[in-house]
């Protein structure tokens, strides 16, 4: 009995084009038996960045909490909103603060961030249970169905995606991914964010 | 083998846990209470490790009374429960943790909502429609995705528990004996017979 | 016929193993390469297994396979499963899913976990795919053999006891199998469940395997004898569905069967998901609508506001 498969998940964020997804199954489980079909495991953090925690179900509150908290201070102190990449450190922090007993949560970051000409740039971060930043340019897993999920992603994305591309992309690696993974499914969440707007769509996924 | 089993309905939520009190092969006591009420509209099953189970149960009930001293007012479900399951999540990575899973059913007075949560050890917590801790879950959920109805009155939402009731009787090795059946409505908590 | 018959009219069901671990060609005799269909190790009627050349084979084999005590070792069987069968006035319904699992990893979603042993017998799948397989499949030579020697077709109890000594006398080996045969024989419906413990139980209903608890839940609530075909038939497949649900081991599609007087009949395969969604699509006994429960209680709420409050 592994922490990190106990209660099963899994989340991938994908870079597009002026745009990045983030997208997560929807099952609480304990060990085999599914508790729940409409466990939520990506939070927004701004309007811009989403976050993922897949792992330890207690741990996903937890911090959860605790990163609210935290960037709640930092909006306060320094009278902005935390960009992306800062988020990522401050993730990353908090999770190192831990080192020697640590959450059991692989986080996955999603956002734009702003550009000094005014645009935005897509960001996509994950770290391991003890905060080692990972920066990609291209894709992002973590949960019971990494591997699998490296596998399809691995096949089916492509550089320069629009919204809907990106969305369709994002959705078929995940739930291609998550049926062949006993701990996820039951059920799956995707966010793309783009400059003007989020997309927020539930998928009819398979329920076995 | 402890069994507990909670189910929402119209406006209710009916709570249920054995009330077998085992030390090792040993029936200790039969008619062991193992439901706290922890406000006029909170109920708490609990279950898990001996000692642990009592012990937490009553810090739990001694600080939501303590919150509706100063307040004058009690904690709503959900914050009771977030609050539980904070109590819960610090234990975890103390030196010794509680080792208690509950089941949280409340009415929401100002939302006039039933509310259900399922809470293990750990600190994990999920609302749901209905719910069970101990191997009797692994026969009543099952039967509870066949017949649970959230609409159901009180007769139909009872007559379900007995099935599930029946189900772990029937099935399980170790028949986890009587059961304790409280509800807890907009009229409060109060005891009834099945 | 009679040479044939004494070829393979091995008197004990009992094992016996060569323990031989160079391979020579010569041990094998000529019928090994040809229409034993693939018995050919059983050819003399003692079943011989090639076995490692260690002083404990057993404790070798445990080693190296998984078994509940060990779930990390490196070669792993498949485990997860829900099968069940259960009797009834109009006869046998056997009903399984087709998920099988190695570790997390869903390594088939199309299993067949009914096996066909003959027109009027069915042998369930769980536990060790391979055992289930080739034991089940041997069972069936072995029936046909019964019914060239006497004439008449085996009983669905004597041939569940054939198989039930087999498994029996390999016993601390490592088999690994939890089956129902299923059939009807002169006594009418039958239903045996037989593991490789060497249990063996006559009755009317049983469950097997990792999502077992759910399907008995469903099932014991809706069972009756008197239930007709189309209700037995939902019952099965709804059963099964709550398993594949529930479970993380079970699922993809069920596969139903249903055994009457004239032998067994192959009902349908129905994706877990579709039934979910949608129900089991226009057969009898289909409620209409998808099993889940979020559809079955869609639009309903268990919120009460008081009837002032719901006016205004």
């Amino acid at each position: 009995m592994s922490i990190m498969e106990l209660n099963g998940g899994s989340v991938i964020a994908m870079v597009g084009k002026d745009c990045v997804a983030i997208a997560s199954d929807l099952r609480l489980g304990n060990q085999a038996l599914g508790i729940s079909s409409n466990y939520q495991r990506i939070f927004p953090v701004t309007d811009r960045v989403y976050v993922g925690l897949p792992g330890l179900a207690t741990d996903v509150t937890t911090l959860r909490e605790r990163f609210r908290y935290r960037v709640n201070m930092y909006t306060i102190k320094e009278e902005r909103e935390i960009e992306p990449e800062t988020f990522a450190h401050l993730v990353s922090s908090t999770l190192y603060e831990h080192r020697f007993g640590p959450y059991f949560i692989e986080p996955v970051m999603a956002g734009l961030s702003k550009t000094p000409s005014g645009g935005y740039k897509p960001f996509i971060a994950a770290t391991d249970l003890i905060g080692c930043l990972n920066f990609a340019k291209d894709f992002v897993v973590a949960g019971t169905a990494s591997a699998k999920l490296f596998g399809v992603a691995e096949g089916l994305w492509e550089p320069d995606l629009e919204a809907e591309d990106l969305f369709e992309t994002i959705s078929q690696t995940l739930l291609n991914a998550v049926d062949r993974d006993a701990y996820s499914g039951w059920g799956a969440i995707v966010h793309v964010i783009t400059k003007d707007k989020i997309i927020t769509r539930t998928l009819k996924a398979r329920m076995d | 083998m402890e069994t507990s089993f909670a189910l929402t309905g119209k406006g209710y939520v009916i709570v249920a846990a054995d009330t077998t009190a085992a030390r090792s092969i040993v029936k200790m006591k039969v008619d062991q209470d193992k439901i706290k009420d922890l406000s006029p509209h909170l109920l708490m099953a609990y279950s898990g490790e001996p000692g642990d189970t009592v012990q937490f149960a009553e810090f739990v009930e001694r600080n939501i009374r303590l919150y509706q001293i100063r307040n004058l007012y009690p904690l709503r479900p959900a914050a009771a429960a977030s609050w539980i399951r904070r109590s819960l999540a610090e234990s975890l990575r103390s030196r010794k943790p509680y080792s208690v899973n509950l089941l949280l059913g409340g009415y929401d007075t100002s939302l006039h909502t039933p509310n259900l949560y399922w809470v293990d050890y750990l600190g994990t917590v999920v609302e749901v429609p209905f719910a069970a801790h101990g191997y009797g879950s692994y026969f009543a959920l099952s039967l509870l995705d066949r017949y649970h109805d959230p609409e159901a009155s009180l007769e139909e939402g009872l007559a379900t528990l007995k099935r599930c009731i029946d189900e772990v009787s029937k099935r399980l090795v170790i028949d986890p004996g009587k059961y304790k059946v409280k509800v807890v409505d907009k009229d409060g908590i109060r005891e009834v017979e099945i | 016929m009679n040479s044939i018959l004494q070829r393979y009219s091995g008197s004990s069901a009992g094992g016996r193993l060569s323990k031989s671990v160079v391979e020579d060609d010569s041990d094998f005799s000529d019928a090994m390469w040809g229409s034993e269909a693939g018995f050919g190790t059983l050819a003399k009627g003692v079943p011989g297994f090639v076995v490692p050349s260690v002083p404990d084979p057993a404790a070798f084999l445990r080693l190296h396979t998984d078994d509940h005590a060990d779930p990390s070792c490196r070669i792993k069987i498949q485990h997860g499963t829900t099968t069940l069968a259960f009797r009834f006035q109009g006869g046998v319904i056997v009903a399984v899913d087709s998920r099988a699992t190695a570790g997390s990893y869903v390594a088939s979603g199309t299993v067949k976990k009914v096996i066909e042993i003959n027109p009027y017998l069915l042998g369930t799948m769980a536990g060790g795919a391979a055992d289930c397989q080739y034991w089940e499949t041997y069972l069936g030579m072995h029936c046909r053999l019964h019914e060239l020697r006497n004439r008449e077709r085996i009983s669905v109890s004597a041939a569940s006891k054939y198989l039930s000594n087999l498994v029996y006398s390999y016993k601390g080996m490592g088999l690994s199998m939890g089956t129902m045969i299923c059939g009807w024989d002169k006594t009418g419906p039958a239903v045996f469940y037989v593991d490789s413990d060497g249990t063996r139980l006559k009755g009317d209903l049983f469950s097997v395997g990792s999502g077992s608890t759910f399907a008995y839940g469903v099932l014991d609530q809706g069972y009756r004898w008197d239930l007709t075909d189309e209700e037995a038939q939902e019952l099965g497949r709804r059963s099964i569905y709550a398993a594949g649900h529930r479970d993380a081991f079970s699922g993809n599609s069920c596969n139903l069967y249903h055994v009457k007087e004239d032998g067994w009949k192959f009902i349908g395969n129905y994706d877990i998901t579709k039934l979910h969604y949608e129900g089991p699509g226009n057969v009898a006994g289909s409620p209409g609508h998808g099993y889940g429960y979020d559809l079955r209680v869609e639009g309903r709420s268990s919120a009460n506001p008081p009837e002032v409050a719901a006016q205004a």
